[in-house]
């Protein structure tokens, strides 16, 4: 029936899809800038087009096996010299592309009806398309340079689709503040790349870790940390998260689903690039350790602010961190285990916390706010948001049967498995701090739902009514997407998370495919050792701790209650903030007390009031503060890697 | 002296990161920002130098012919630099004109008073 499909054909689709949307930005402020029907009808053919080319690889990638490398104007590699711009697909990238199809599509559906009260609609279609041309060829491309050139796209992009909504309070400063350091990110980028070329005289990946393989000179382990700090940014990793979380509020709702739908997933594909097949390095119990710190911190920094959040669209910001936080984690463990559980972890963050973004929207294009104190009682009024906005919930907080769960548990046992494995306690430590931080998402999504859609209904919410039909589909497609991979977790594991994992442990193959066969062995490049995976998702005994580690959160919750628990307050004592936290936590009587749906967890927050105080001080909102983290954050990349990696 | 080339493209870069993470006028921050860019093109380009090299531009008889000179100086990073100095101006343009429609909001571009998001 297919016939048709050939290898030689399909080769074609990764560049028609890219160079397709990009074209369809221009054709829409060519000719759409005016008028509404020409404008949507171009997007949404790029949108499907894009989506039509990328599912028709997954037979021959996923399925078959095969690794595509295409050469632009077909300048093939002459004497083992790559002297084109190559693309090359494997699993890796198919299942990225994936991922950023699905979100284009989707965002597309939901930006017609979204957006249609704004003005300039012309220019966000356009902006648009190119960040989505981008990213899509950002996961796409074999070129190292080509990389930077679809990064700096997409950064631009995103700032520009970040300030469109120009009069909304802070959209501007946000922009600005990703410009400057996106910018800084990209510049260490660059710096790399350029080192790089310095040492290999070449732009190809696959040439560049061949030739590599002799070891790491001073001069490629600085292009490393530098590239590293760049693809960390890119990736929102703690400390360059700052800018994001602004970003992520201020911006369009649909806007904010592609940041953490795919922008974020190519700095993510971009560092396992980096450290799995550009430099192979990932079998230095260092660098693994390194990754797996700097996401253990990510997820907790980013679910305690979250915990501290009063607006719908900053707090979902914030838990985006976080779960980037987990897949990076994941990712640095080095196992196959570990590199399912991350790449599954990334997968189903795109969907619920796109879905989470679309239900925000919905609620802001029904009621016009997004500010937790004055919304309540929502889901009266709006069920069918409500119930999308319920899956997305106990999806990202990992409650069973949704996709979450089944992730996070892959999570949990792949860094408990690393810790036997190596008789290292500190990936231990990497798991109760992932279980706590779920245990805290988990809090965190109660108070946005107690919030949002239960509790009292605000009297100026009277009248407000569920969004159109063509806002929805959208919602209903992720919630479905949500539950099917949730149930069905042993399919995707076999036909998405399997040949992904794969891809990314074979090293030879990616370069012999692109650079012609025998290169990978003349250069002396080995594979990483495949183990097994072991995907047991309900193993009692590791219940049993779970559970263990929850009682003893809770015990300590009690413990920390006031000392004074019992007695009747002053009127006096009630008010202060002392006397507040003691009728929350210790059950002091007190005539009122004021713990408001949006501030359920204050007694929490009270109990770490210094670190809640320090932390919300981090985040200044001052540019030259965020931009002072990046080059710290880079500078101490810098040093680890020189003193760890060799 | 190639050494020169290296020793001034990193002091540029460390001079455009110490404007942009302590300068309070937003102006000066994005003229750092241009700075770092200016420092990584000049380290792109010396790159591809190569001393007593000549420009790569042949005609095919003079390859055929054996004429021209094997020793050039490598084009790649030239093409390079020319996209990134591209790429670094559209980045400056638009975040001056960021701080333009910054400056008619807030009616300021002292970085300390341009932080309602904050916490």
């Amino acid at each position: 029936m297919f016939s048709f499909l050939t290898l030689d054909f399909v080769k074609h689709f990764p560049v028609v899809a890219v160079m397709g949307l990009f074209l369809c930005a221009f054709l829409v402020e060519i000719f759409g800038s005016k008028n509404k029907i020409i404008r949507n009808t171009i997007t949404l053919i790029a949108a499907f087009g894009a989506f039509a080319l990328i599912t028709a690889l997954i037979k021959p990638v996923l399925i078959d096996g095969n690794i595509l490398a295409y050469w632009m104007g077909n300048w093939e590699p002459v004497e083992g010299y790559a002297i084109g711009i190559g693309y090359e697909i494997d699993a890796l990238n198919m299942f990225f592309a994936l991922l950023v199809v699905t979100t284009i599509l989707l965002a597309a559906i939901y930006s017609i009806k979204y957006m249609a009260r704004d003005h300039h609609l012309g220019h966000y279609y356009t902006l648009f398309l190119m960040l989505s041309g981008s990213v899509l060829g950002l996961v796409l491309t074999g070129d190292i340079f080509n990389m930077f050139v679809m990064i700096e796209i997409m950064t631009f992009a995103s700032v520009a689709l970040t300030a469109f909504r120009n009069n909304k309070n802070g959209a501007l400063e946000a922009g600005f503040k990703y410009l400057i350091v996106g910018s800084i990110g990209s510049s260490m980028t660059l710096a790399g790349i350029a080192l790089l070329y310095a040492q290999c005289h070449t732009l190809n990946m696959a040439q560049i870790s061949a030739a590599l393989a002799n070891g790491l000179t001073p001069t490629t382990v600085l292009a490393f940390a530098l590239m590293f700090a760049g693809f960390g940014v890119k990736s929102y990793l703690v400390p360059f998260h700052a800018p994001a979380a602004d970003a992520y509020m201020t911006a369009p709702t649909s806007i904010s689903m592609v940041f953490s739908g795919m922008v974020n997933k190519a700095g993510v594909y971009g560092m396992i690039r980096l450290v799995y097949i550009i430099f192979r390095a990932m079998d230095l119990p260092a660098l693994q350790l390194m990754l797996a710190t700097f996401g253990t911190v990510t997820m907790f920094v980013g679910v305690t602010m979250a915990l501290a959040q009063h607006d719908f669209k900053r707090l979902l910001a914030f838990h985006s961190i976080s779960q980037i936080g987990y897949v990076i984690t994941a990712i640095g463990l080095a196992t196959v285990l570990g590199l399912e559980a991350g790449l599954f972890h990334a997968m189903n963050h795109t969907l619920f916390k796109g879905l989470l973004f679309l239900t925000a929207g919905a609620v802001l294009y029904a009621t016009g706010t997004t500010d937790l104190d004055k919304l309540g009682g929502l889901a009266k009024k709006m069920p069918k948001t409500a119930i999308c906005f319920l899956i997305g919930a106990f999806s990202i907080s990992g409650l069973p049967p949704f996709n979450g769960f089944a992730s996070k548990w892959m999570i949990y046992q792949a860094t408990y498995q690393k810790a036997a494995e190596t008789g290292n306690f500190a990936y231990a430590f990497v798991t109760i701090v992932a279980l706590v931080v779920s245990v805290m998402t988990l809090a965190s999504f109660i108070k946005v739902t107690q919030a949002v859609f239960f509790g009292q209904l605000p009297k100026h919410l009277e009248d407000t009514k569920e969004v159109p039909l063509s806002m929805r589909v959208p919602m209903w497609i992720m919630s479905a997407l949500c539950i099917l991979s949730g149930v069905f977790y042993g399919f995707v594991e076999k036909f998405l998370l399997a040949p992904a994992a794969k891809a990314v442990l074979s090293v030879t193959n990616y370069i012999d495919k692109m650079m012609g066969e025998g290169t990978a062995a003349a250069a002396g490049v080995v594979d990483y050792a495949a183990n097994d995976v072991v995907l047991t998702l309900w193993n009692p005994v590791l219940w049993l701790v779970l559970f263990a580690i929850v009682l003893i959160a809770v015990c300590i919750v009690i413990l920390t209650g006031d000392k004074t628990r019992g007695r009747v307050l002053a009127k006096t004592e009630t008010d202060s903030e002392d006397g507040k936290y003691a009728t929350f936590f210790g059950g002091e009587q007190s005539t009122h007390s004021h713990v408001a749906g949006s501030d359920l967890f204050w007694g929490f927050k009270h109990d770490f009031k210094g670190y809640f105080k320090f932390i919300q001080g981090m985040h200044s909102g001052v540019v030259n503060d965020y931009a002072l983290y990046a080059v710290v954050g880079a500078a101490l990349i810098t040093v680890l890697m020189f003193v760890f990696v060799h | 002296m190639i050494i020169v080339n290296y020793v001034v493209a990193v002091l540029l870069l460390v001079l455009g990161l110490y404007a942009v993470c302590t300068q309070k006028n937003l102006i000066k921050v994005v003229l750092g920002l241009g700075i770092i860019d200016y420092g990584i093109n000049l380290l792109i380009v010396s790159v591809g130098f190569n001393d007593g090299g000549t420009a790569p531009i042949y005609t095919m008889s003079d390859l055929l012919n054996g004429v021209a000179s094997s020793f050039f100086v490598d084009p790649v990073p030239q093409a390079l630099t020319l996209t990134s100095i591209v790429i670094g101006a559209c980045v400056d343009a638009m975040a001056l004109a960021l701080v333009i429609m910054i400056y008619r909001k807030y009616k300021t571009i002292n970085s300390d008073e341009v932080r309602r998001i904050r916490g």
